[in-house]
């Protein structure tokens, strides 16, 4: 993904059969070509998508996901969806979390990356170290430890704004609906940033300094290099990190959002991925859980999409 | 740059607060950790959470979660599956990057794009089929089927990226060298792998991240302890606890999961990052 | 990167129907497929108790084939138990087991357990590959839906005359009758307890509260709890309601039913409008009213069951909804001089009855087990009076035989206070239901939305009308 739409579409010219060559050469490149994209073709199909397909299938049934019969109803899980407005809720805080999740991560990735790079920042090395450490950590330890970070009575948060006010605070971060997807926010860009700025630490350095010291002869300042020169020519990077978040966040906020909270309070955290879950497992309607998978995929695919037409024309604009 | 203005000066500091300031959010955490492993749930309950464990400095809570947990197998068997998914995935994705990007058949448009659409494949939705696909192949409470598994989720981020590396590599090189006698193959593992080296490192150190941490397909997929790996072990282990309430133990636990991760990861920071940064600037 | 979308996507599609075919034939011949014994074993030693090792070492020589040798009338062969590791611990499964294991030392016992159990084992039973024995407990598993999965065997003859080891009827014992699913029995109940509302006794004397006997007198002291500004007066479990639906809310539906455990039955058949009738207005108002006053720890919204028994324990909250486990779950960290109360409701006026409302976990035998022969054996081993006194011992709480426990002194005082009211004329002991899980779900999140004070009572009782009306429309 790093790479997107860095390479320029080159015409792959070395297929071409060159002079000299007979019959016998076209073969063995057809057996070379076969050789090396089959085996794991097939791989992939058997681990990955026949699994997936499978899934699918299923969703066009009515299976509590625990009996060995399960009868197939066409599309009425598809159908339910739309009366539910568990759903519904859950589109929109996976929405809401990729919102927020790139103007965090993709906002916080650029600051650092530019203040570490173009500021020349003392222990510009520590920080960066320091900053990538949670992307490293598994989001379940991450779950855990924001989990005690929150804790009403002996958590670090409400411990730590008791300083500043007469009376202790209590609030009940995760367990009150108007706090508790707010409070996914934090841990979700805590783990995220780092890789964001790493990446886009590679791309500032990449710039020619002299665009820079030209930048400078001209007058210009912090902020007129950094939309005239920093942008335009890290919006790749800057692409592919919203990309990035985006598609982590709409296939995977499901796991910190089981840790932290499974979906509560009163479905106020559900997002598609926990609600897939509740309903498969906890609930056992396995076909209809599949069915919320299908939506998952469809409007990943539809996001991403959407995502790439927008910010290409973006990138016209800017440049 | 050169000639720092007072506003810029100013803007420094700033910005010099604001990465410390980030920088205790993100060890702060870790050093509570640290603090938490070595008290009671006396002093968890009764004293502020910032406040430094007293003396004695409980550390049989680590001793404990050592023994009760196998942590060194869940290690070992996280190193094992993790190096074996990573530089298989490496393998299948980088022959298939390698053709796509360069050669043209029929069919080739289409793979890329399949690799590429199932990167938005929410992959617990294939998990129950996967569990039965697994066991009829006599692999499933395996760590080879995890193996698989792994490999399997790694491979499309590892064509995306690959193809896009192994276009920007000039073309005459291969070219010149099929000339001078070399087969596919040769081109292949003599001179393309070793340039696309910087590709390799920084897709390799995203499938080591995400197979590293990965946790929800490994519960179901494995259920024996000896075959956990480090995030199954912490998950069993946070669930425990939630009937015990045993927060210096978890702590412990957490922390003896970060460490050797932590430890690699410094080691070989230098190669993560500039990995990363070469993956990522060509 | 020129992405052909819609070429990918009729790519994805066309494949998406090969597959699906392909998938079609796959399944059919998924459940004829038999995996070989898939290993589980306990993820741990525990700490806490100390029979083990043996046990341990059975797990570890499954896969070897049993040696036919000449074995009489004794069971053999391959015998796995899955039980879920939760509150209760794993003390007495392993001691069960593992005298089990002397008694019939041909069997080849493979215990499958841990507080991940119901997940890590349900691709198994989907399967038709179940362990043969299995205890019911915890989050993943409902017995329930397991009978209506068909993956339990049918025990009704079987409970008619079997006998446990001491020679007893078994039915005769079991103080709670197992649930009858269209006339037949699979799952038995094997855990007994009730929910309640717990405090501290010491602590009560010591500020001289009085130890409430109803409502008023739990309204009264609640407020001079809350006044007295050393604790909040009521704390629960947010983050899983049933704590409170057991300890306060469904009791209040009893007692407002004048006393009548039938309204349960008639939630649990989801009859149209029961959730919106007078008893059960009555009981949400009831939570409205400690909502309204600010009793309850703002807290509770966001915490698990050992967090809020944890701040119960250090007097930060005077009254909490549990189960009768709640004192072995905790023991490492009672504080000196805590001495548990215990009042299965608190719902009811002056010179009402107490109402209990029961809780289980049951045992069955897969339909599918291997050898049933050794998980009905297993059954009428547990199923006695030693091994309840024993259950007692271990978990602090009540199994489902009638046995005599004041003999042993390890039973918990808890235990022997709550076996006190359910022998009393003055206690109810409501029946024991299970929801659907559906509807159920919608119960847990609109109480604990009533109790954070987010809904009104109304919105609970059309909630619930709402989702009894959608199951009822899916049966």
């Amino acid at each position: 993904m790093i790479t997107v739409n860095n390479a320029p579409s080159i015409d792959h010219a070395v297929g071409k059969p060159k002079a000299g060559k007979g019959m016998n050469w076209k073969t063995k490149r057809k057996l070379f070509i076969f050789v090396f994209t089959v085996p794991t073709l097939l791989f992939f199909c058997l681990f990955m998508i026949y699994p997936i397909i499978q899934g699918l299938y299923i969703s066009l049934f009515d299976w509590s996901g625990g009996s060995e019969t399960k009868s197939f109803i066409g599309f009425d899980n598809y159908k339910e969806m739309l009366n539910d407005p568990i759903l519904g809720h859950a589109i929109y805080n996976d929405y809401f979390l990729v919102f927020w999740k790139v103007i965090g991560i993709v906002g916080l990735g650029v600051f650092f990356a530019v203040a570490l790079t173009r500021f020349r920042m003392k222990g510009s090395g520590f920080f960066r170290q320091v900053f990538f450490i949670p992307n490293i950590l598994s989001v379940v330890v991450i779950g855990v430890l924001w989990n005690y970070i929150y804790n009403p009575s002996i958590g670090f948060l409400n411990s730590f704004l008791s300083l500043f006010t007469e009376k202790k605070v209590e609030i009940s971060y995760l367990g009150d609906e108007a706090y508790a997807m707010w409070s996914l926010l934090p841990p979700a860009i805590w783990a995220g940033v780092g890789f964001v700025m790493i990446l886009l630490i590679a791309s500032i350095l990449s710039i020619p300094t002299e665009l820079y010291e030209a930048g400078n002869l001209d007058g210009a300042t912090q902020w007129q290099q950094f939309v005239r020169i920093t942008m335009p020519l890290t919006w790749e990077q800057i692409k592919v990190s919203i990309l990035w978040v985006v598609m982590t966040t709409l296939n995977g906020s499901f796991v910190i959002v089981w840790i932290m909270t499974e979906g509560g309070p009163d479905n106020a955290t559900q997002v598609m991925g926990s609600y897939l879950y509740q309903m498969g497992f906890r609930q056992y309607h396995m076909g209809y859980a599949s069915a919320i998978g299908a939506l998952i995929l469809i409007l990943s695919l539809i996001t991403t999409l959407a995502l790439q037409r927008i910010m290409r024309r973006d990138t016209y604009e800017m440049s | 740059m050169h000639k720092k203005s007072a506003g810029s000066v100013v803007l420094s500091a700033i910005f010099y607060v604001i990465l410390i300031l980030w920088a205790l959010c993100v060890l702060y955490p870790l050093v509570w950790s640290v603090f938490g492993s070595l008290k009671d749930n006396q002093q968890f309950l009764l004293k502020m959470p910032w406040s430094l464990p007293e003396f004695p400095l409980l550390w049989e809570n680590f001793s404990n979660v050592w023994v009760n947990y196998q942590v060194g197998t869940y290690f070992m068997n996280s190193l094992l599956v993790t190096t074996l998914s990573t530089l298989l995935a490496l393998l299948l994705a980088s022959t298939t990057a390698y053709t796509i990007a360069r050669f043209r058949f029929i069919g080739n448009q289409v793979l890329y794009n399949l690799y590429l659409a199932s990167m938005m494949i929410p992959m617990i939705l294939g998990l129950i089929p996967l569990f039965f696909l697994l066991s009829d192949m006599q692999l499933s409470n395996t760590l080879l089927g995890l193996i698989l598994v792994y490999t399997a989720m790694n491979i499309s981020f590892g064509v995306f990226v690959l193809t896009g590396f192994f276009r920007t590599l000039p073309k005459e090189l291969d070219e010149s060298a099929s000339i001078d006698g070399a087969s596919d193959y040769g081109v292949f593992f003599r001179i393309m792998l070793p340039l696309a080296r910087p590709g390799l490192i920084s897709v390799g150190i995203m499938n080591v991240l995400s197979i590293w941490n990965e946790y929800v397909m490994g519960t179901v997929l494995v259920n024996d302890p000896s075959k956990y790996t480090l995030p199954i072990g912490i998950a069993v282990m946070q669930a425990e606890m939630q009937y015990r309430t045993e927060w210096g133990p978890l702590f412990a636990g957490l922390l003896l999961s970060i460490i050797p991760v932590l430890i690699i990861y410094f080691i070989f920071q230098r190669q993560i990052t500039s990995g990363m940064i070469a993956g990522a600037v060509k | 990167m020129k992405l052909k979308w819609g070429k990918s996507l009729t790519l994805l599609l066309i494949t998406a129907l090969l597959l699906m075919l392909a998938a079609g034939c796959g399944s059919k011949s998924e459940t004829k497929t038999d995996t070989p014994a898939t290993t589980t074993e306990t993820p741990k030693t525990d700490t806490k108790t100390d029979t083990k090792t043996d046990t341990k070492t059975d797990t570890k020589t499954d896969t070897t084939t049993t040696p036919a040798e000449a074995a009489g009338p004794e069971l053999e062969g391959d015998f796995e138990v899955q039980y879920f590791v939760g509150g209760y611990g794993d003390g007495f499964w392993k001691e069960a087991i593992a005298d089990f294991s002397k008694k019939y030392p041909k069997l080849k016992i493979k215990e499958s357990a841990g507080p991940k159990i119901n997940d890590q084992m349900k691709p198994r039973w989907i399967q038709g590959s179940p362990p043969d024995f299995v205890y019911i407990d915890g989050a993943g598993a409902n017995a329930t839906q397991m009978v209506k999965d068909d993956q339990l065997l049918d025990l009704t003859d079987w409970l008619e005359t079997a006998k446990n080891e001491d020679g007893k009827l078994i039915k005769d014992l079991l103080i709670m009758q197992p649930v009858k699913y269209d006339g037949k029995i699979a799952p038995i109940p094997f855990v007994f307890g009730t929910w309640g509302i717990f405090y501290d006794k010491a602590e009560f004397a010591k500020n001289s509260w009085a130890e409430p006997k109803n409502w008023d007198e739990f309204l009264a002291v609640s407020k001079q709890i809350k006044d007295s500004g050393k604790m909040y007066p009521f704390i629960h479990t947010g983050k899983y309601p049933y704590y409170i639906n057991g300890g306060l809310v469904d009791t209040a539906v009893v007692v407002n039913n004048n006393y009548d455990g039938s309204i349960l039955d008639k939630m649990q058949a989801l009859e149209p409008g029961i959730f919106k009738s007078e008893p059960v207005k009555k009981a949400l108002d009831q939570v409205k009213q400690l909502v309204d006053a600010g009793f309850i720890d703002p807290a509770s919204a966001a915490i698990n069951h050992t967090d809020s028994q944890s701040l119960f324990l250090q007097h930060k909250d005077a009254f909490i909804p549990n189960g009768l486990w709640v004192e072995n779950e905790m023991k490492k960290d009672v504080p000196k001089g805590f001495d548990f109360g215990f009042i299965p409701s608190v719902t009811q006026p002056a010179g009402g009855k107490f109402v209990a409302i029961p809780y289980t976990s049951t045992v069955g035998v897969a339909k599918k087990a291997k050898n049933p022969e050794a998980a009905k054996a297993f059954m009428q081993f547990i199923l006695t009076e030693k091994y309840a006194v024993r259950w007692a011992e271990l978990t602090g709480a009540l199994d489902n035989i009638k046995a005599d426990l004041s003999a042993s002194d390890k039973v918990s005082s808890l235990s022997k206070q709550a076996s006190g009211y359910y022998n009393s004329p003055d206690t109810v002991v409501a029946p024991y239901i299970e929801l659907n899980a559906d509807v159920d779900k919608v119960k847990q999140d609109s109480t604990q939305a009533l109790a954070n004070g987010k809904i009104t009572p109304e919105e609970w009782m059309n909630r619930m009308e709402a989702a009894a009306e959608k199951s009822r429309g899916k049966k």
